[in-house]
């Protein structure tokens, strides 16, 4: 399958990403993921309705060297800042690494038929001892 | 144009009102066909299991018509809305999406208008009711705890309660400092497997549609039943009108498939369960675009939408918050009665809800400096937040309100050429002094439970989800559009069903008394069908 964005679209990604996510509080960087393939092509295969926009904001021209000049960009095009940040932030937290450094197995399958336990009804105990509160009709 | 055989009855639309109806028509051996305008959705189709789960949510599986811009939807004019409705075309109705929260009315609910001198009061009462609320949880296979202290008979559950989990627990440490009410969410998600329905998984992705085929929609719980039974259901179905005879009764409705294709269903009875916006735009659309059923001038009138708040906190431990239900995991209804004190009337169920995946934490555009939204900051909020927050919602009473309507746009159409709605709605003093007062309490809920912070979301635009109210029921034809079964005052052979039928929005989350209130009206459409006066 031929990737959605063109190698200059990728370096424009890959610098706005650098900036976006720098990585910190034990989360990586977008630079050490290396999000401008796979990831984000993933993403746009997903949701191509995002495709348009984000075309559009690598399009801009103008300097991006820090978080003041892609502010810049977002306000001439809201709208197309708004699909970089979705496809952005959606290649770096399916990213594996990402969510084993905060911990997310995903939205992960338990069993519910474990009910209430006892700590549980323990809790509720003093809600029934105060008693009904529905107004009398 | 085709036209189909006639039957008995043509129900339109195919979520939990349209289908407790086809199921009590088709089971008294009457011959019922549906017409729902959207399609099947396998519970595969649906992305909870997968790590596209925070993407998709956001456009393929948003509740907002107008975000998903699907064909089988019709768009919705809002520019003159405080709240967007929301709501999904598809066999199970917005079921498909919905967070299967499912409350029973408080018996005040029935009596606003005598209690506090507002509203109406509903043509019955809470006992009245009672017997058909635990028929249709039966049919959902409900969880939720016995014995609740907020209902006169506890609101029984067929199903034990789902695990109340670590936030649950948190939460509930809180309340009870506070010594206020809380109980373990009902909800129409099996813990057990139950009839068509598995068990569920706790994803936590219930309002994004369940992978697991294990939340109770109509598309698992009814129409297979059904359809077995004999009952027709068309699906790719719009309507665009109901026709009637030169005495102006209903002989059936005009729907159009994907192709533009005209087709006519005939029937002795014609049933509207379209939802709160749809039905009414029916009811508008029929006889020329000059309405139908509308001696009163309510149809399209009296929308409620339940304005939504809610207040994050966060805590200083791992509470696995992403774990469903969601679903809720506790309500409480501390506040939900009315005090004169307060400046307001009525009040507000809250629910608790997990907070969901990383993404929660990640601002939008507009809602602050870059600097805060992305950058080092992203990573520290994620950090201190994700699997340590979770969500007092607060739903607060709706009261009708004639100004808060729908009508037809003049301009905006959808893919079968039909004029889109177009809502006006206003959010009331009443409603945000309610608001207000609710996020206080549920900040100090919080910070009893030991929240190292809290955020507050006054009012979410995206929130109206329970659309009620626009074709009234009761007694008197010129305050209302149909009588206490759902019949129309004007044409009798026909009967709204769904939620467009409430005299008042209560402060619950509506799909238990919309499915109730179906199966009462259903047994007398029944019981009395042999009287009903049909077309020619």
């Amino acid at each position: 399958m031929n990737p959605v964005l063109t190698d200059n679209e990728r370096d424009r990604f890959d610098s706005l990403a650098r900036i976006m996510l720098p990585g910190g509080s034990g989360m990586p960087s977008a630079e050490t993921l290396d999000l401008t393939g796979s990831p984000v092509e993933t993403v746009l295969a997903i949701d191509p309705s995002r495709i348009d926009g984000l075309k559009r904001f690598l399009g801009l021209e103008g300097l991006v060297a820090n978080m003041a000049d892609i502010e810049t960009l977002a306000q001439r095009d809201p709208d197309a800042f708004g699909d970089l940040g979705v496809v952005l932030a959606n290649a770096y937290f399916m990213h594996s690494r990402v969510r084993e450094a905060i911990g997310y197995p995903g939205q992960e399958a338990r069993d519910s038929s474990v009910g209430l336990s006892h700590e549980d009804l323990a809790l509720l105990q003093p809600v029934i001892d105060r008693g009904p509160i529905y107004r009398d009709r | 144009m085709s036209t189909a055989d006639p039957c008995d009855v043509v129900v339109v639309g195919s979520g939990p009102s349209g289908a407790v109806v086809a199921s009590g028509l088709v089971n008294a051996g009457i011959s019922v066909t549906v017409l729902e305008q959207g399609d099947w959705v396998p519970a595969d189709a649906f992305d909870g299991a997968r790590r596209q789960w925070e993407l998709t949510q956001l456009r393929k599986w948003h509740p907002n018509p107008n975000v998903r811009g699907r064909a089988d939807d019709y768009p919705i004019d809002t520019d003159q809305a405080d709240v967007n409705p929301l709501m999904f075309a598809g066999v199970g109705g917005a079921a498909l999406i919905y967070g299967a929260h499912w409350m029973r009315f408080m018996p005040s609910d029935f009596r606003v208008r005598t209690l506090h001198g507002v509203a109406d009061d509903w043509p019955f009462d809470y006992d009245e009711l009672a017997p058909f609320y635990a028929y249709v949880d039966e049919a959902m296979g409900v969880s939720g705890q016995d014995g609740n202290t907020a209902y006169p008979d506890g609101a029984p559950c067929p199903l034990p309660a789902l695990p109340m989990g670590k936030v649950g627990r948190k939460a509930a440490e809180g309340m009870n400092k506070l010594g206020w009410h809380w109980w373990p969410g009902s909800n129409a998600i099996p813990s057990r497997a139950w009839r068509n329905l598995q068990p569920c998984v706790l994803r936590g992705t219930c309002g994004t549609g369940c992978s697991d085929g294990a939340k109770a929609t109509p598309d698992r719980t009814h129409w297979p039943d059904a359809i077995n039974a004999g009952a027709r259901l068309i699906t790719g179905a719009r309507v665009s009108e109901v026709t009637t005879d030169a005495h102006g009764r209903a002989s059936g409705v005009i729907w159009i498939d994907r192709a533009g294709k005209r087709h006519q269903q005939k029937a002795d009875i014609v049933v509207l369960c379209a939802n709160g916006v749809g039905t009414p735009r029916i009811l508008m659309m029929s006889n020329d675009r000059h309405g139908i059923a509308n001696s009163s001038g309510l149809v399209g009138r009296r929308l409620m939408m339940h304005p939504f708040a809610a207040v994050m906190g966060t805590f200083d431990e791992d509470l696995e918050s992403w774990v469903g239900p969601a679903g809720q995991i506790l309500t409480s209804m501390q506040f939900y009665e009315t005090d004169a004190s307060r400046g307001f009337v009525r009040g507000a169920k809250w629910n608790c809800m997990p907070a969901g995946g990383p993404q929660s934490f990640r601002a939008g555009y507009g809602d602050g400096p870059l600097t805060d939204a992305w950058g080092e900051n992203l990573h520290a909020r994620v950090r201190r937040k994700f699997g340590r927050s979770f969500e007092w919602g607060i739903v607060g009473e709706d009261l009708p309100d004639a100004q808060n309507r729908i009508t037809l746009s003049e301009t905006l159409r959808d893919t079968s050429g039909l004029p889109c709605p177009k809502i006006e709605y206003t959010v009331s003093d009443n409603t945000r002094n309610m608001l207000d007062f609710h996020i206080a309490r549920a900040i100090e809920a919080m910070e009893a439970a030991g929240a190292i912070e809290t955020s507050t979301t006054r009012l979410i635009r995206d929130c109206g989800w329970h659309l009620l109210g626009t074709a009234v029921m009761g007694a008197d034809p010129e305050k209302s559009v149909v009588d206490q079964y759902g019949q129309s005052h004007d044409v009798p052979n026909l009967y709204v069903m769904d939620g467009s039928v409430f005299p008042t929005s209560s402060g619950m989350n509506p799909t238990a008394t919309i499915a109730a209130v179906a199966a009462r009206n259903v047994l007398s459409l029944i019981e009395n069908r042999r009287e009903a006066v049909v077309a020619a």
